[in-house]
């Protein structure tokens, strides 16, 4: 299903309620009413198609927005990016780090095992915040440094110098390695571990790793496909521009 | 299982392509590209995938030799989608060729033949062999793959064999990841683990 503005917002919600933690994002929160998507984003001063573009690319693994609806400033897609990255840090990661150590009494398992298991997520956490730190201090001002370049008409030399040493192709393969941690921690958890004396803790966790997995690539997508072609397209125009 | 990758630019095609890999068991969908993206032979290597379907037609001028690129370095089945008359013109990289034309049964049962000629990397349900507890075991103990060749007076390639035969058996290709699948399985003691961190 394609999202569309003159779409009810709760209809949406229905039909795919994975959108909540988006939505939230957006500063739009549950109780939000009867209107439809413009009616809401007029509300919350959001930009129209930024909102849906982001719907539908989380919704749809297919999506592929068209080229107008790229056309927002690159600051408003990292702002968003950036309260995604908290989302995942400040929420998600502590939750999860708490079902892990609720397992130690409700799975019975040996304080060894839970230690293990506990020791492998903080590794995988401190992956995925050098990660999104990398992004944080060495992408995004870069992004913003492009976009300030282009909109002025004598830009300063400095992001020239850093289109030639350094471009977003760079950063594009870089997902991987986190990715494969989940899966590993998956994978023990689904093979590995000591029979439970309850199964509901095992399974609890399990859907927070694999709705975790399931955000991230979606998140991944979003910088694939909104952010990376959105900054060639930058990089492309502001060469021109020197030349 | 066997994870397959598609490479179609036409979306109908990829999508049907993709319906079609979900009616046969023991195939499972890994991602789909259009065969412009860049670099992709890297991508896809990476990836590893035993079965990659491609529409060589997809592929752009940069990607054109990733099919003989993946044949060399992969123990991949390549699968072709041309239509009849295209037929000729198919790689001998291809083992395997899809006929747009065909329907669907004739289509599943090509791709079913894939699955019951089992490679010779179909030993995942076995157990890791003694020689593989050994490696699994000073993987986990901290050792890196030449320290291992050097203790055990094998080539580096050899360690390098087991432990991507290891990675496929468990499932968990981390070292982390191997750390706790070793201590689970009492191969080591906790106290045996040079502390990294």
């Amino acid at each position: 299903m394609l999202i569309q503005k003159n779409m009810k917002l709760a209809e949406v919600i229905h039909h795919d309620h994975t959108l909540v933690p988006i939505i939230n994002r957006f500063g739009i929160h549950l109780g939000f009413g009867n209107d439809n998507i413009a009616e809401i984003c007029r509300k919350h001063k959001i930009n129209i198609d930024f909102f849906v573009t982001i719907l539908n690319a989380f919704h749809d693994a297919h999506y592929f927005p068209q080229k107008q609806l790229r056309n927002f400033p690159a600051a408003l897609l990292i702002d968003y990016l950036q309260k995604a990255h908290h989302y995942f840090l400040d929420d998600k990661i502590p939750e999860i780090a708490g079902l892990i150590n609720k397992m130690a009494t409700e799975y019975a398992l040996d304080k060894t095992t839970i230690g293990l298991l506990s020791n492998f997520f903080t590794g995988y956490s401190k992956e995925l915040k050098k990660h999104i730190q990398y992004e944080e201090e060495t992408i995004y001002p870069y992004v913003l440094a492009l976009e300030k370049a282009q909109a002025e008409r004598n830009p300063d030399k400095n992001p020239f110098v850093r289109v030639n040493n350094f471009s977003i192709s760079d950063y594009e393969t870089q997902h991987e390695n986190v990715e494969e941690k989940l899966f590993d921690l998956k994978n023990i958890i689904i093979k590995y571990l000591p029979e439970p004396k309850d199964d509901k803790p095992g399974y609890r966790l399990l859907r927070e790793l694999f709705t975790l997995d399931k955000e991230l690539n979606e998140h991944a997508r979003i910088e694939d496909l909104i952010l990376v072609p959105k900054v060639k397209a930058m990089e492309k125009a502001l060469k021109n521009k020197k030349e | 299982m066997k994870h397959v990758i598609i490479i179609v630019k036409y979306y109908l095609l990829q999508a049907g392509t993709e319906e079609l890999i979900q009616e046969v068991p023991g195939l499972m969908h890994l991602k789909s590209y259009t065969g412009e993206e860049p670099r992709l032979t890297d991508i896809v290597l990476k990836h590893k995938p035993d079965v990659l379907i491609i529409h060589p037609d997809s592929l752009s001028a940069e990607n054109a030799s990733l099919p003989h690129k993946i044949y060399a370095h992969q123990n991949t089945n390549l699968i072709a989608i041309v239509r009849k008359n295209e037929k000729d013109r198919v790689s001998s990289d291809f083992s395997t060729v899809l006929f747009m034309e065909e329907n669907k049964s004739v289509l599943e049962k090509k791709l079913r033949e894939i699955m019951t000629s089992a490679g010779p990397n179909e030993n995942n349900h076995k157990e890791l062999s003694k020689r593989e507890i050994v490696i699994l075991k000073n993987i986990a103990l901290g050792l890196t793959h030449q320290e291992i060749a050097d203790k055990l007076f094998i080539s580096i390639h050899t360690v390098n064999t087991h432990r991507k035969n290891i990675n496929k058996k468990l499932g968990i290709k981390t070292v982390p990841g191997l750390i706790v699948y070793a201590l689970l399985n009492h191969l080591i003691q906790m106290d045996e683990i040079k502390d990294k961190d």
